[in-house]
């Protein structure tokens, strides 16, 4: 008899497995695939799908933005007055990098594309690098990893040949893309070229998906990571627009990965060589992700972490103070960066607003805005348009990061305390509102001091009024964010970065292809008045914000009325 | 009529046609700790969420002292605490600033007994959350539920990861609360700390409430197990009334007796037995009583960690 004791005094039998010895392994097959490298599967699968996505964006930009010009600037003569009113704007540089050879498709498509794409592809890649290598790591999946078959370093070089993988998909649809825009006429650009300018474009990505695996290491945690990258991408950003902004400080732009990417000239003085700079950083950074990632724990950071500290308990009182808190390091980034941008605006708004006085096609838009006279507000107003990107964008990332409280289960310590779901709601988007309005006013104060700093004549009423008109779009986002996320929660980040998206594509088909203006009107961009050269229109900006609040009460009303969802 | 701590009628969670919970009729009384016992998939988390509100019922009810678990959740929570298996919580702030935000939010805190417990549990309350080890954030998650000393506690697995140490401190806080009168809902793996500390115990499965009492009345519907030594002979057993599962091992006997044990003993009496051995089952033997078949109810549901 081979029972237990505790089976024998009558607990039921459990039941064993048969004995499986060392040797014995008749009934293990194989599961597929190489377990060795099952992190850069898991890695480039969502790396592919994310770098296909932007692709087709930066694409479709590029080829608009070169067919438009090709299409609506036909003679050699109005090529040239438009080259001469652009080349000599010092803010219009500053924003989007210096412009070359504007009498051609390449040189406009260039300075059209390359500045912003290089920014949009490094905020992509940092946000998808931080995400898929210190986010995995954090969510304790990254342990089961390197439980398997494999080493951290190992593991690291796998994640980033995954996400490099990322940045091949986005190279390469951007580059089919402008190959098949340059073969139609009257656009003209030849394929090698057009494959030069796309590297160019996507370069950027490159060299921020190795900076986000970077910080990954160095940070203790998936945020900080973001921190640090999003906080060099801004300083390399800033250093290359006052490079930019004075011929004198051109060489600055050896000093800013960004300036060597503008430094390519694609189409106008391509400079292939220095691509070495730009791999060789990106190579770089990968080698010491790798070496790092062998030298640290598992959830340690490189850099010293404070694990400690002495408790700062004023805004710990409740739903909205710690949000505030949990907000703040995000927001404070945010903030300066509008404050920043604003500043700039206004100070290079006077120079800027001169070339524009001097250009025939440039007045005829200036007549339309706001007449003669009002150059210097018609320059903030278009400039405010981009602003208005940076404050929308606030509303975005904050519907993100509360849906984030609920698929961890942090929420959960708030309801299950005499705390009403309404009241944790409305909380959580009172202080995601704050935070716009707070971003368009600094926007505005900044802009107004840029602007005396120069003896630009724009009152600050004006200023803080166009600040604050990038609000009610920013509002609305927020109420079709928190109407997603009462309705189908997991999938709230997609929606509200969706709207985002289609109402990017409607304005820059405006015009062009869409006249419709039902279609029009589902941009939340369309609204929006070029203040200051126009007046605000606050009926229409009080119809969005009200459409935000309606949104938001429904999307409560629903979020507290269903189960909570997790991840 | 009294007000039970919680009372569910008829509570019942359904996933599309998969019920996770079904047709729950239970009354906890005041100052009473329970015991929910159930394997993986059973059903004792979608209890918890739905006595919490955090989750709706398909049908059926429940209350918290009288006020309604969705209806009045806000009111029923300012009487309970609630200690997840699972302490997921803000990676940046400190121990001590956790404490200090979830107190505020609950609305009260017993500073000195918050101190005390911090002691206890051996917590260092300066570390940021994300230094924490997942015992520690445990620990964390706990002193915050009893630091307000709540009417009623609802510990949903409340020991994982924790050392047995620890676990010692946990039983010592659960006597203390059940001295004040607090009741306990706890719903735990850790059948040795079921039986330590539960009045009465419930056991799940596959979503259905399929035992509820005392461990006397549980043992007393049991099987005894019996073990006898022989001097001569084995009798035959397996004739007796209530007698089963006998098996013979050279003259010792080994047998479940299910009700009155008269007829055996009379058997056993006139067999020269030399030594005699009864032991009533344990709560880990009752519950494996009600799994033992292998079928374990785990249930394929979009549900969490029950």
């Amino acid at each position: 008899m081979t029972t237990d004791s505790a089976s024998q005094l009558g607990a039921p039998e459990l039941r064993r497995p048969s004995v499986v010895g060392p040797g014995d392994i008749t009934s293990l097959v194989p599961a597929g695939g190489n377990p060795t490298r099952i992190v850069r599967r898991q890695t480039a699968r969502k790396a592919l799908r994310s770098g296909a996505l932007w692709g087709l964006v930066f694409g479709l930009y590029v080829a608009l933005q070169a067919s438009t010009y090709a299409s609506q600037y036909k003679t050699p003569a109005s090529r040239l007055a438009l080259a001469r009113s652009l080349s000599s704007s010092s803010g219009l540089n500053a924003l989007v990098g210096p412009a070359h050879d504007l009498q051609t498709v390449g040189g406009f498509t260039t300075w059209k594309c390359l500045g912003i794409l290089t920014v949009l592809g490094a905020v992509w890649a940092l946000m998808l690098s931080t995400k898929l290598m210190r986010g995995e790591e954090d969510a304790g999946r990254w342990e089961l990893f390197l439980a398997g078959q494999t080493t951290p370093r190992r593991a690291v070089a796998q994640a980033l040949s995954g996400l490099g993988a990322g940045v091949v998909v986005l190279f390469g649809l951007t580059a089919l893309v402008t190959v098949a825009i340059g073969r139609t006429h009257p656009v003209h650009l030849s394929s090698s070229s057009a494959v030069f300018f796309a590297l160019a474009v996507t370069s950027g990505a490159a060299m921020f998906m190795a900076g986000g695996a970077l910080c990954s290491q160095l940070a203790a945690s998936r945020r900080q990571a973001t921190a640090y990258a999003g906080t060099a991408l801004g300083l390399f950003f800033a250093l290359r627009m006052v490079a930019d902004s004075t011929a004198g400080l051109n060489w600055l732009l050896w000093a800013t990965p960004l300036g060597w990417v503008e430094q390519l000239q694609p189409f106008t003085n391509p400079r292939p060589a220095v691509l070495i700079l730009i791999f060789g950083l990106s190579a770089t950074m990968a080698g010491l992700t790798v070496t790092l990632a062998g030298a640290r724990d598992l959830g340690g950071s490189t850099l010293p972490d404070r694990s400690s500290a002495k408790a700062r308990t004023s805004l710990l009182t409740g739903n909205v103070g710690l949000t505030a808190r949990l907000i703040r390091p995000t927001m404070l980034g945010w903030w300066a960066a509008v404050a920043a941008f604003g500043f700039l605006l206004g100070m290079v708004a006077k120079q800027a607003a001169r070339s524009l006085e001097a250009s025939s096609s440039a007045q005829k838009i200036l007549l339309r805005l706001g007449g003669r006279g009002a150059e210097v507000k018609a320059y903030l107003g278009i400039s405010f348009l981009i602003i208005a990107v940076f404050v929308v964008l606030i509303s975005a990332g904050q519907i993100t990061a509360g849906r984030r409280e609920e698929a961890t289960g942090r929420l959960e310590h708030f309801l299950v305390r005499p705390v009403s779901r309404v009241r944790w709601m409305a909380g959580r988007l009172g202080v995601a509102a704050a935070a716009v309005a707070l971003g368009g006013a600094l926007a505005g104060t900044f802009a107004w001091l840029g602007a005396a700093s120069q003896h630009t004549s724009v009152s600050f009423s004006s200023l803080l009024g166009a600040g604050l008109n990038t609000v009610p779009a920013a509002v609305c986002l927020l109420g079709i964010g928190a109407l997603a996320w009462g309705l189908a929660p997991r999938v709230a980040s997609y929606a509200v970065y969706g709207v985002l998206a289609w109402a990017f594509l409607i304005e820059l088909l405006a015009g062009i292809a869409i006249s419709n203006h039902w279609l029009l009107d589902t941009s939340i961009f369309h609204q929006f008045t070029a203040a200051p050269v126009q007046a605000p229109n606050w009926s229409s900006g009080g119809a969005m914000i009200a459409t935000g609040v309606v949104a938001a009460a429904l999307g409560t009303v629903a979020f507290a009325h269903r189960d909570l969802a997790g991840e | 009529m009294t007000k039970a701590a919680i009372r569910t009628e008829g509570l019942t969670k359904r996933y599309g046609s998969a019920a996770v919970l079904n047709d729950l009729n239970l009354e906890v009384p005041v100052g009473e700790v329970l015991g929910y016992l159930g394997p993986n998939g059973a059903g004792k988390t979608t209890t918890i969420r739905l006595l919490l509100g955090l989750i709706h019922p398909s049908a059926g009810s429940s209350t918290i002292f009288g006020l309604d678990s969705q209806r009045q959740a806000v009111e029923a929570h300012r009487r309970l605490a609630y200690v997840p298996g699972e302490a997921n919580l803000w990676p940046s702030l400190t121990g001590a600033e956790t404490l200090h935000l979830l107190g505020q939010v609950q609305g009260q805190v017993d500073v000195p007994y918050r101190d005390e417990l911090i002691e206890r549990f051996d917590l260092d309350p300066n570390k940021k959350v994300r230094a924490y080890s997942k015992g520690n954030r445990q620990k964390l998650i706990l002193i915050a539920g009893l630091m307000s000393r709540p009417d009623l506690l609802l510990l949903d697995e409340p020991t994982s990861g924790l050392d047995p140490l620890m676990e010692q401190a946990f039983r010592h806080s659960v006597f203390e609360a059940k001295e004040r009168g607090q009741t306990v809902f706890l719903s735990s793996h850790i059948l040795s700390e079921v039986e330590a500390l539960c009045d009465r115990v419930g056991i799940l499965r596959n979503g259905v409430l399929v035992d509820m009492g005392t461990l006397a009345e549980m043992r007393h519907l049991s099987s005894l197990s019996i073990e006898a030594t022989f001097d001569g002979s084995v009798p035959d057993l397996a004739r007796v009334p209530g007698v089963s599962a006998v098996t013979v091992d050279g003259r010792v006997v080994r047998c479940q007796v299910l009700g009155a044990v008269e007829p055996l003993l009379k058997v056993l009496a006139n067999s020269g037995v030399h030594e005699l051995l009864s032991r009533e089952p344990s709560l880990e033997e009752l519950f494996l009583a009600h799994y033992g078949s292998g079928d374990h109810g785990s249930e394929a549901v979009p549900t969490r960690d029950d």
